[in-house]
């Protein structure tokens, strides 16, 4: 961490009557980071977002971005940030310029730089060849592309982005990523929710959030280590996950068994991490008949294996 | 910041330009419903009495019978329907609605006419129908009054009533109700166009959601409104004067005093009724419930208590407080002013400003209201 932190968070609380959606979070983002907030619908991590950008007052508790207090000063903090809220929210019968030249003049920008602006951002967008699209005419990959653009007409220092891939095709959703990291290499911090697990890995940091609560903050590599220690095999059989859960559950240095789909995630500690003797083990019960044709191979923990560790798996967690 | 302001306020309302040039229903709607409504209401309200189905009873058959009978029907206010030989044959026809008022000369009426002591005509009038009832009975009073003058003329040879009441009628001579009524019908119209126009746009914003977009820039409440107050004001600038032409050209309705003055006493209205909009649609945040309220808040008060119709002056007190309030009333009398009585600008300053107040209240309470935050 470069330490200069541009937005600090403590003790952030909000509470709608007896509902407390965000409880006492505490977090630091620096210059340039892509901070991840990974959590189910309805963990808190929208009105977190709507706090920040100065859209809901916090019931309890402190944030300042980009050297704005949230609270006291929301106006400047609007100044500095861009927003691109869950839902697409740019206007279906303007068309794409028409939308580009409506925010930028929201944001107060007039004259060349106006038109410098606009410009920019329809090459950010790809849309320079369909600036008088209809947006409604738009694929949902575009229209996320024009509304990330949208929110960078006036570049901010920092942008917040709730589930900015939310209902985009695979393809396109890797585009997006694509032009987050540009950003953060440019300098822009980059705050964004999602309960896409494999996006999760693009972030230099990820905040986990579970009913309100940041539980898990680390780098994804680092959550990983600390939530998901020793090492992960996954074991195929004949007889299914099931067998496997029977015959390994009770071996000594066996953590955890995860069915995954026709596999299962093995997670050991201790001699079982070494290949070798978890062959061993398997072989073992081979020739006992339950894991007949076993098939073992060594797998990385994802991020889904350290959300299924903090939240148990009775939760609906994210897809 | 204040060229900041400006650029963001021109900015909102060229997106809300762009969104009424992108529906031209709507557009259409605005300018089509003016004139519609102004052709429906002006040919329907009124209160001139014209050609009343009269059902004639003469048992008399005599000059005097006939000529009593001219009398009734030499204006164009009754139209003899039916020629009866009994009074009692006239209710049949008030109920089938088929005659509103019978006329019954029973026989002998020349000769008492003539001899004394009295001539007795009788006038059955419909009551249920209350308005035509009481123009029937005034007519027929008339009629009787100037047939007794006429027998006494012909009886003593010259005859001066005691008190001759000359009644002469300034701005209307004719009475007609269509120069009293199509500028109240203009405020009507206007009243309830303009606040449609408006009561909306913040509540359709709410609902896509672009709302928290707009709030996540530094665009401000009042930005916003001014915003969106600017070209809807240009449409019903049109409006007023769609309605004007209609009431000039085609219910002849006088311009006295200066268009000018019209201008300024409509823009000052307009202001108002759009305002009125703004903040059904910033309270409410749902496009059904505003479209709801603004009709309610609109059609009635504009109807009941701008005094379109019923003076304000014969009202019970609270209703006079709710009238004094609203915009409509002031409209009405204003308009009035200037078209029928020709006053000029200066004399219905006491017009504008209740509107403006009016305005500028609602400016206030729509932006304190405006809250900035999207739960």
């Amino acid at each position: 961490m470069s330490g200069e932190h541009v937005i600090d968070v403590t003790g952030l609380t909000k509470r709608f009557g007896a509902f407390t959606a965000v409880d006492g979070v505490d977090f630091d983002v620096a210059r340039g980071e892509i901070f991840g907030y990974l959590g189910a619908n309805g963990a808190g991590k929208s009105t977190t977002i709507r706090m920040l950008c100065g859209l809901l007052a916090p019931s309890e508790g402190h944030a300042t971005v980009a050297g704005a207090d949230i609270a006291r000063s929301p106006e400047r903090v609007k100044r500095a940030i861009g927003y691109m809220s869950q839902r697409f929210s740019l206007y279906l019968d303007l068309s794409v310029e028409e939308n580009l030249r409506f925010f930028a003049g929201a944001y107060g920008l007039s004259g060349a730089r106006r038109e410098a602006r606009v410009g920019a951002a329809l090459a950010l967008a790809n849309l320079s060849d369909r600036r008088t699209t209809v947006t409604r005419e738009l694929p949902g990959g575009l229209r996320q592309r024009l509304a990330l653009a949208s929110a960078l007409l006036h570049e901010p220092s920092i942008v917040f982005l709730d589930e900015p891939t939310a209902g985009v095709d695979p393809a396109a959703r890797r585009d997006f990523w694509r032009v987050i990291r540009d950003l953060a290499r440019g300098g822009t911090t980059v705050f964004v929710t999602t309960h896409h697990l494999d996006e999760a890995e693009y972030c230099a940091r990820v905040g986990l959030m579970v009913d309100g609560r940041l539980v898990a903050l680390d780098t994804p590599s680092g959550l990983k280590r600390t939530h998901v220690p020793g090492a992960m095999w996954a074991v195929e059989c004949e007889a299914g996950p099931r067998a496997i859960r029977a015959a390994l559950e009770d071996v000594e240095g066996v953590v955890e068994i995860e069915p995954f789909g026709r596999r299962a995630h093995v997670r050991v500690r201790g001699e079982l991490e070494d290949s070798r003797r978890f062959e061993v083990l398997v072989a073992a019960h081979c020739n006992a008949g339950s894991l007949r044709g076993a098939h073992i191979e060594k797998v990385e923990a994802t991020l889904e294996d350290v959300f299924l560790a903090l939240v148990g798996d009775t939760r609906g967690g994210p897809t | 910041m204040s060229r900041r302001f400006l650029v963001r306020a021109l900015a909102m309302a060229h997106k809300e330009l762009m969104h009424i040039l992108r529906d031209p229903q709507m557009l259409g709607f605005a300018l089509l419903m003016p004139v519609m409504l102004i052709l429906l209401f002006g040919f329907a309200v009124s209160f001139d009495v014209e050609n009343l189905p009269l059902a004639l009873v003469d048992q008399d058959r005599t000059p005097a019978s006939r000529k009593l009978t001219e009398a009734f029907t030499a204006s164009k206010t009754f139209e003899i329907v039916a020629r009866l030989d009994e009074p009692s044959e006239a209710e049949t026809l008030f109920r089938s609605g088929a005659a509103r008022a019978a006329l019954v000369i029973p026989a002998g009426f020349e000769r008492a006419s003539l001899h004394g002591p009295e001539a007795v005509a009788q006038l059955l009038v419909d009551g249920a129908d209350n308005t035509t009832a009481t123009v029937a009975l005034g007519y027929a009073n008339a009629v009787a009054l100037s047939s007794s003058q006429q027998a006494i003329v012909r009886a003593v040879g010259s005859f001066a009533p005691p008190i001759d009441a000359r009644v002469r009628t300034f701005f209307n001579p004719a009475l007609r109700s269509a120069i009293f009524l199509v500028p109240g019908l203009m405020v009507m119209v206007l009243t309830m166009l303009a606040v449609m126009l408006t009561a909306l746009t913040v509540a359709r914003e709410y609902e896509r959601g672009s709302m928290e977009q707009l709030f996540a820039t530094p665009v401000g409440r009042v930005e916003i409104i001014l915003g969106k107050l600017g070209p809807y004001f240009f449409i019903g600038q049109v409006q007023v004067l769609l309605v004007l032409t209609m009431g000039v050209g085609i219910f002849e309705v006088p311009v006295r005093g200066s268009l000018v003055a019209v201008f300024v006493l409509a823009s000052v209205f307009l202001l108002a009724m759009l305002m009125q909009g703004l903040f059904i649609s910033v309270m409410t945040r749902n496009q059904m419930l505003a479209s709801q309220l603004a009709a309610i808040s609109t059609f009635l008060p504009a109807l009941l208590l701008s005094g379109f119709i019923f003076p304000i002056d014969s009202m019970p007190p609270p209703l006079k407080i709710i009238a004094t309030i609203l915009p409509p009333r002031y409209l009405v009398h204003g308009l009035r002013a200037i078209l029928l009585r020709g006053v000029p600008l200066s004399e219905i300053v006491a017009d504008i400003v209740p509107m403006f107040v009016f305005f500028a209240v609602l400016l206030v309470a729509a932006t304190k209201r405006f809250k900035r935050e999207v739960a």
